[in-house]
């Protein structure tokens, strides 16, 4: 059966009396037959569904006109209203906006505000008779989250929930279509669908991905087209009839309830009801698996597609500066190690913040944010505590793993709901109080009884990934061949996913990579979907992609082939030459890693460090010079060469600390007062430091009298002064002056991006450099060489 | 005035590129800017503030009311009818570590970090705008390319007033006397609404062409 939505309420309500400026739900209660008048129209067009004129009837939306105390009896008028119109030809949905906030930490919104604030406007909805509850036209995820969650929880109306897509796809915060379907399904979520934004043409292709993803029906409600301005009024460009023409494709891509957004009229409705409502609509043909969601990516653990590596480092058991660093509340190791394991092929991270002493519900939900802030793979919530748990799974902006649910009374008692709440799947842990079963067929009926209570907390197959429990062979000497066993029978009786930690196998043991990689390569094969396991280890890494050559996962080895032909470049050998070209020559291709053995070399050679300094270091720097001079080479190339001219010159006095190689004479520099930039002062220093200079850095925001002093004091050769804007170059002006008053003869070099030779000139400077490269060859034309 | 800190998931690698001077030097330093973009990232505190005011007769009608004064700014907000004055900043942390980099002796990283920072900003800034574009193309709006001070001829010293009435004193930025923002990588910008027109912006091309400066290493 399709359904049928009404269209805009806005633009009727303006034609009807409202105010520009006006409170648009407070109609409801001064022009209430202006409201009722709304929804016959759209009912005698065809509407089998209206919605209440409360799309702004939230405390947080009322406050803007000073009505934040009227929540509930705006939205029990506009309810009223409603079905006093529908009567019995009808149904009435509860209309819910967004806030207009974003909620932590993309906002200044905290979730469980915003929670409270849907809760108060739904339970009025629901209070007053509504028959559905509608949260529409969200841009962020974990908005929707909070109002499905508050909507299911003061009442059992169904909840559609329609997000607003961009034209590239996704929400403005960067939600897919596939990833809402995952997320919003799971937490149960009755319709789930689209509106606003975009005209129903731009929708199809949304509300197809909608419907391939979940198993509920899919709702549309497009704008009339994507809307310009006339004479100060926004208008929408398409007529009712191509509108209406446009349901014969939205029902096809998978939408059983349609209906209009802006610029729509009760002629759309009309058009669009007379061509769909004798269409059948697609029930939905998805086959549940499990899928994993974060904010803008959906992971798919499945037997017949690639093995899904579930990365284990975000865990402070046993890593003990990481430890260290969460209990003092920073998560900047947890952060890297996030990026670096989805860097390293992990698609799913584990978060655990196991430490002693610190409040874990409030760490885990730090954790949860930062991390979904930065990188875009599910997350398994990690703990034992049920409190820790709630933080994560509430923080993340998707649909998490729970790990792990075992059959101990606790886990079943608090974490199923909690599951279910949240809409996470499980990782289901054959064990019990009396511990770890022994045989596979123990484990195998524990799982069972666990599915069975997991079930019963309305939970379904595509919520579950099974472990194998590994146990260590030093202890059992059958450990391995139960775990082969168990996969099999997971794979033969459930024909769920499965999961494993891999390293315990080999506890106690030699060579304990050897051991750790046969067993994965074992597993794989008897039917592993998702290992928990260190993906920075290369032997596994290994295992696991020519596994996937062998199990048919990369068809023909493609992918291997591809990767091992990667890697083999030659490198060339500059050890073969004469030592201080080969000097030079590192110097120039930044090869920081060769350069202290060929300075010792050198040194054995009995070249001087002077002789080094002159025809090898010095040499390579003006033929870089020179390159970059003529575009050949660009500034950071430069960097990485005086780098490694620094560790030559480290390395020098190292080993020949007596001989003082000769200076050019001393640099002082500074970026001048009123200027906070002084990375281009830092890079200038840097190269002159590098070129045989005594440098002598003032820092930036310095002031005149400070260069002049530190200039006299040092018996300064050269000066240089940097400033970046136009706002601080007129303090060069000032320190040359100064520097004159105060009779010092150091010349004065001056550079910074709004500078020009005319400006240094007018200013009295004796050169203007325009780069890092430049100052050094001025430099030494200053003082004579 | 309402806080959008938008979510960077991956920092442009090419637009590091450019921001570094390496525009053209594609064969160095591929696996130095991967790590500097990956830092950056970790590092990163997004945060985001905006607001929507009339501008009529070069005017912002903000409270106090901002006068536009400038050619290049005027020009580029003529036909508009409302502005977004915006402020953006990636925070202070990445900043610490340019810096520390460099007292280390890492220049090459320190100045790909720096790049990465910028790259960041600018993404983040690009992101608010994305948010604006859904917002208020709603309403039939067109958006014009942001214009900062310092752009063209716009005079720095109007970062006085557009630092007020963006807020971005909420999101921790401060003003120096020298009209510099603190932390650097930030940003304040103004948007144009108009009804209608074509001039939509491609990434990043516009600030660049309403610069004087042909012969900057960053230039697109």
């Amino acid at each position: 059966m399709i359904e049928i939505f009404d269209g805009a309420m806005g633009t009727m309500l303006q034609a009807g009396g409202l105010k520009a400026g006006a409170c648009p739900e407070l109609m409801n209660i001064e022009a209430p037959e202006v409201v009722k008048k709304i929804h016959r129209a759209y009912i005698e067009a065809g509407a089998t569904i209206i919605e209440t004129n409360t799309f702004g009837a939230s405390s947080l939306k009322l406050a803007h006109y000073g009505l934040e105390n009227r929540v509930h009896e705006l939205n029990f008028a506009a309810v009223k209203i409603a079905k006093e119109a529908a009567q019995s030809q009808a149904k009435v949905a509860g209309s819910i906006g967004p806030t207009g906030k974003f909620i932590s930490p993309l906002g200044d919104l905290d979730f469980d505000d915003a929670y409270n604030i849907f809760r108060e406007q739904a339970l009025a909805l629901a209070e007053a008779g509504a028959d559905f509850l509608i949260i529409e036209t969200c841009i962020d995820i974990q908005e929707m989250r909070a109002a499905l969650l508050a909507a299911k929880d003061v009442c059992n109306l169904p909840i559609i929930c329609q997000l607003s897509y961009s034209e590239d796809g996704r929400t403005v915060t960067g939600t897919d279509p596939q990833s809402a379907a995952v997320i919003l399904d799971a937490m149960g979520a009755s319709i789930i669908g689209v509106n606003c934004s975009l005209g129903p043409e731009q929708l199809v292709p949304v509300v197809k991905i909608l419907a391939e993803n979940c198993r509920v029906p899919v709702s549309v409600q497009p704008n009339a087209g994507m809307p310009y301005l006339e004479d100060g009024k926004t208008k929408f460009p398409m007529d009712a009839k191509t509108f209406g023409s446009w349901g014969i494709k939205l029902v096809e891509a998978g939408a059983s309830y349609l209906g209009g957004c802006c610029g729509t009229t009760p002629e759309h409705i009309r058009e669009l009801a007379n061509v769909v409502k004798k269409l059948i609509p697609n029930p939905s043909s998805l086959v549940p698996t499990l899928m994993l969601a974060t904010r803008s990516k959906t992971v798919n653990i499945d037997k017949n597609l690639p093995t899904v590596l579930i990365g284990e480092r975000i865990n402070p058991t046993g890593r003990k500066k990481l430890a260290a660093e969460i209990r003092e509340g920073s998560l900047l190791g947890v952060k890297k190690d996030a990026l670096n394991q989805v860097k390293a092929g992990a698609k799913i991270l584990d978060v655990n913040m196991g430490v002693g002493g610190i409040n874990q519900p409030e760490m885990m939900a730090e954790a949860v944010k930062e991390i979904a802030r930065i990188t875009d793979a599910p997350l398994a919530i990690d703990t034992g505590d049920a409190e820790a748990l709630e933080a994560g799974l509430k923080n993340f902006p998707g649909r998490a793993l729970i790990n792990s649910v075992s059959f101990e009374p606790d886990r079943i008692k608090n974490f199923l709901p909690l599951a279910k709440r949240y809409g996470a799947a499980i990782l289901i842990l054959p064990l019990t109080e009396k511990g770890v079963p022994k045989t596979s067929a123990e484990r195998v009926a524990v799982a069972k009884k666990i599915i069975d209570a997991a079930k019963a907390h309305g939970l379904d197959d595509g919520d579950f990934l099974l472990d194998a429990l590994v146990m260590t062979i030093s202890a059992d000497k059958n450990a391995c061949l139960e775990v082969l066993n168990t996969l099999k029978l997971y794979r033969e009786q459930f024909g769920l996913p499965t999961t494993m930690g891999l390293s315990n196998i080999s506890f106690g043991l030699p060579n304990r990579p050897l051991i750790n990689s046969t067993f994965f390569a074992m597993c794989l094969a008897a039917g592993l979907d998702a290992p928990i396991m260190n993906p920075y280890d290369e032997s596994m890494q290994n295992v696991l992609k020519s596994a996937a050559a062998l199990l048919g996962k990369d068809p023909n080895g493609l992918n291997f082939s591809r990767e091992q032909g990667l890697g083999n470049r030659e490198q060339k050998n500059i050890i073969a030459l004469p030592t201080l070209d080969a000097i030079k020559i590192a110097v120039q291709e930044g090869d920081k890693d060769e350069i202290p053995a060929l300075i010792k070399k050198a040194v054995d050679e009995n070249f001087s460090a002077d002789e080094i300094t002159e025809r090898a270091l010095t040499a390579a720097m003006n033929e870089l010079g020179e390159d970059f001079g003529s575009g050949k080479i660009f500034l950071p190339q430069v960097l990485l060469s005086a780098e490694t001219m620094r560790l030559a010159f480290d390395e020098l006095k190292k080993i020949l600390p007596a001989q003082e190689t000769k200076t050019h004479g001393t640099f002082v520099i500074a970026t001048v007062k009123g200027d906070v930039h002084d990375l281009g002062k830092n890079i200038v220093g840097a190269l002159i430091s590098n070129s045989g200079f005594k440098l002598i850095d003032l820092g930036k925001d310095v002031d005149s009298a400070e260069i002049v002093r530190a200039a006299i004091e040092n018996d300064a050769d050269i000066v240089g002064l940097c400033a970046l804007m136009t706002t601080t170059m007129i303090q060069i002006d000032k320190v040359i002056a100064d520097l004159h008053a105060a009779g010092c003869a150091a010349k004065v070099m001056v550079g910074g991006a709004a500078l020009t030779q005319e400006y240094a000139d007018s200013a009295g400077a004796d050169a203007y450099a325009k780069d890092g490269v430049e100052a050094v060859r001025l430099a030494k034309n200053l003082i004579g060489e | 005035m309402p806080i959008y800190n938008a979510q960077i998931l991956e920092i442009d690698a090419a637009e590091t590129r450019r921001y570094a001077g390496l525009k053209t030097a594609q064969n160095f330093g591929e696996k130095n800017i991967a790590d500097a973009c990956a830092e950056a990232l970790i590092l990163s505190e997004v945060r985001g503030v905006w607001e929507l005011y009339d501008y009529k007769n070069c005017t912002v009608e903000s409270e106090p009311p901002f006068t536009i004064a400038g050619n290049s700014i005027i020009k580029h907000l003529s036909g508009c009818e409302k502005v977004i004055c915006v402020a953006v900043t990636v925070g202070a942390a990445i900043e610490r570590e340019i810096n520390k980099k460099f007292e280390r002796g890492e220049y090459l990283n320190s100045v790909l970090l720096d790049a990465a920072a910028t790259a960041a900003v600018e993404q983040a800034a690009d992101l608010m705008e994305k948010n604006f574009a859904a917002k208020f193309s709603k309403e039939g709006y067109k958006m014009r390319w942001r214009f900062s001070p310092g752009y063209g001829d716009w005079d720095l010293t109007a970062q006085e007033k557009l630092f007020k009435i963006s807020g971005a004193e909420q999101i921790g930025i401060s003003l120096t006397s020298a009209m510099m923002l603190e932390p650097r990588k930030s940003v304040t910008a103004i948007i144009g609404l108009e009804k209608k027109g074509q001039e939509t912006r491609g990434k990043g091309q516009g600030n660049c062409a309403a610069c004087n400066k042909i012969d900057c290493p960053m230039r697109k």
